[in-house]
């Protein structure tokens, strides 16, 4: 069973913060979901069970040329436009 | 007989029966109109439109001969990047994203002047089965404006519903397209995975994403899919679709056919929605078809499948949005660690959160194996469950939806009920496999019931040759005139 615990745990490896208050209803949706994934385990293995591919999709490499990459300048239009041609984050803390 | 939208627009216009501009002018004014209503559209793009409708004018006055869908007013899903053009996905997090480089689709269709009226509404990040996950709040069905349109491309079968747009692309990731297009009345094409370019498609889950077109004719859709479905080198599952066009196969016979029931889509369904395939099953009986039954009990892991590993995908797909490079960012915080998850936590809506923590949970140690790994095991005993079924049939025929729209609020009392109405439209995704979503009834309230013809991979000539034969013989009785939008 899904606990408090387990969902705050997940939620720190998210990178996601979970209110007080939402805690207590977010548990109880959780166990349902996972109760209902649990179906798969009813599923008997046997050895020939593996991933397919499907579609038989192979992937369409294509050679690894230089090609004309974007300008950062239109890429840093949608943070501002950065600075000095960098991203600005703020420094993370040194515990 | 059903007459192809497209092909009635694309012979007004070579005909100088309306211009290109005068047609987009409708098409806009009834969007002020209607929008207001359906919240089909978050964002008109109405100069856009009229710079491309000139061009088209200009060609045909120059005596230039149209291609299927040059001049035609359409929609893109707020998930399909449009250079230059907002795209949002319909989440905070993206709110004020403005794409550098458009996706391949509609760079195909923007070579071919397509009209584009705007960008239509969806779930959040299309996690959801009625649009109402978005932070524009829900599109509605232009059937009964107390039901939603669905989801997650809700706001494209609102807008081709309403006739505020000719056809919409949308994407399909657990029924995306076939849903809302049922829900809806229209026919919705979920292609073969690698069918259609998803660069450019802001991705949910990777290996269940499609794009494909949501239209008011099967004649339509096969227009649509004929022009998009290309080999793309900028995505490494792009496929050839070794050359197989759909159009022209429409009118193929399709006597001794083998069309598949599976009496597993069947458990569960409404009463009126089984009563109209039934129907369907006679009709196609009387066109030469041979009905083949047998069982398909593979299909009963098929929801958990997909919920585990299309969010598991979504969980390491959203980890890029950090509020570092693009859309929102949180106003207050010490350090990189708490914007990131200040921003995350702001930014995403409840069932976009509650899914990337499903997907964290299913991935994570010491749950991993019982989840994740089993649920890949699932999907290729699925996979191999649908191949050895097209040895015996030549399409699969299934509900789309065990019901008719929801009404509205519906999604947000239980998310596994929810979860449960996407029972039959899963299984397609999880094989990968091509499937078409065609009206076929309605219910006592008058909301459309709508059916799915699928088929094994690359073989959307299949399908939709034998949904257009359904829909030549049923005629326009399949489809209600709603009194909405534009008439031409």
């Amino acid at each position: 069973m899904i606990t408090r615990d387990d969902i705050l745990k997940i939620a720190k490896l998210s990178k996601l913060s979970i209110e007080d208050e939402e805690i207590e209803a977010l548990t109880k949706d959780m166990a349902e979901i996972i109760q209902f994934a649990d179906t798969i385990n009813t599923a008997v293995e046997d050895e020939n069970m593996e991933f397919d591919n499907i579609s038989n999709i192979i992937n369409a490499f294509h050679e690894d040329e230089v090609i004309e990459s974007f300008d950062s300048d239109l890429i840093l239009k949608n943070r501002d436009g950065g600075e000095d041609g960098y991203f600005l984050v703020k420094r993370r803390s040194v515990n | 007989m059903v007459t192809s939208k497209i092909r009635y627009i694309n012979n007004l216009l070579n005909k100088k029966e309306i211009s290109c501009t005068e047609l987009t002018n409708k098409y806009l004014e009834k969007i002020q109109e209607e929008n207001k209503n359906l919240n089909a559209y978050v964002k008109v793009t109405e100069e856009e439109a009229l710079i491309v409708a000139k061009k088209v004018d200009e060609k045909i006055s120059s005596k230039g001969h149209l291609m299927p869908l040059e001049g035609i007013p359409m929609t893109l899903k707020d998930n399909i990047s449009t250079k230059n053009i907002e795209t949002t996905c319909c989440s905070k997090i993206l709110k004020g994203y403005v794409p550098i480089y458009d996706a391949t689709v509609w760079e195909t269709l923007k070579s071919q002047n397509a009209v584009l009226l705007g960008k239509s509404n969806m779930d959040e990040f299309a996690m959801g089965s009625s649009c109402e996950t978005s932070c524009f709040g829900g599109a509605l069905n232009p059937h009964n404006l107390k039901h939603v349109a669905g989801g997650s491309s809700g706001g494209v079968s609102s807008a081709v519903g309403g006739n505020i747009a000719v056809y919409g692309l949308g994407s399909d990731t657990g029924g995306s397209i076939r849903q809302p297009a049922s829900f809806c009345g229209l026919v919705g094409l979920k292609p073969t995975y690698g069918a259609v370019s998803r660069y450019g498609l802001i991705a949910y889950a990777s290996s269940f994403d499609q794009i494909g077109p949501i239209a008011h004719t099967v004649e339509d859709a096969a227009i649509i899919h004929d022009t998009i479905s290309l080999y793309d080198k900028k995505d490494a599952t792009s496929c050839a679709n070794k050359g197989i066009m759909t159009a022209d196969k429409l009118n193929d016979s399709i006597k001794g056919k083998k069309i598949g029931i599976a009496k597993e889509y069947f458990e569960g369904i409404r009463d009126d929605v089984k009563e109209s395939i039934l129907q369907a099953i006679k009709i196609y009986e009387d066109l030469g078809a041979e009905i083949i039954y047998f069982e398909l009990p593979e299909l009963k892991y098929s929801l958990s499948v997909y919920y585990i590993l299309a969010c598991a995908e979504a969980s390491s797909n959203l980890g890029r949005y950090d509020g570092i490079r693009y859309g929102y960012k949180a106003s207050h915080y010490n350090d990189l660690n708490e914007m990131i998850c200040k921003t995350r936590s702001e930014g995403f809506g409840k069932e976009v959160k509650r899914r990337i923590l499903l997907g964290t949970y299913v991935l994570s140690a010491g749950y991993y194996d019982a989840y994740y790994k089993k649920a890949q095991k699932l999907r290729g005993t699925l996979v191999r469950a649908f191949k050895n079924a097209f040895t015996k049939c030549d399409v699969i025929l299934a509900p789309t939806v065990p019901m008719t729209a929801f009404e509205l609020n519906f999604t947000s009392i239980d998310p596994v009920e929810t979860y449960l109405t996407d029972i039959c439209t899963v299984p397609v995704n999880i094989a990968g496999l091509p499937a078409v979503s065609i009206p076929c009834g309605f219910d006592s309230n008058g909301l459309p019931i709508g059916m799915q013809i699928i088929g094994n991979s690359f073989e959307e000539h299949k399908i939709l040759n034998i949904a257009y034969q359904y829909e030549k013989q049923v005629g326009d009785k399949i489809y209600k005139n709603i009194e909405l939008g534009v008439k031409l």
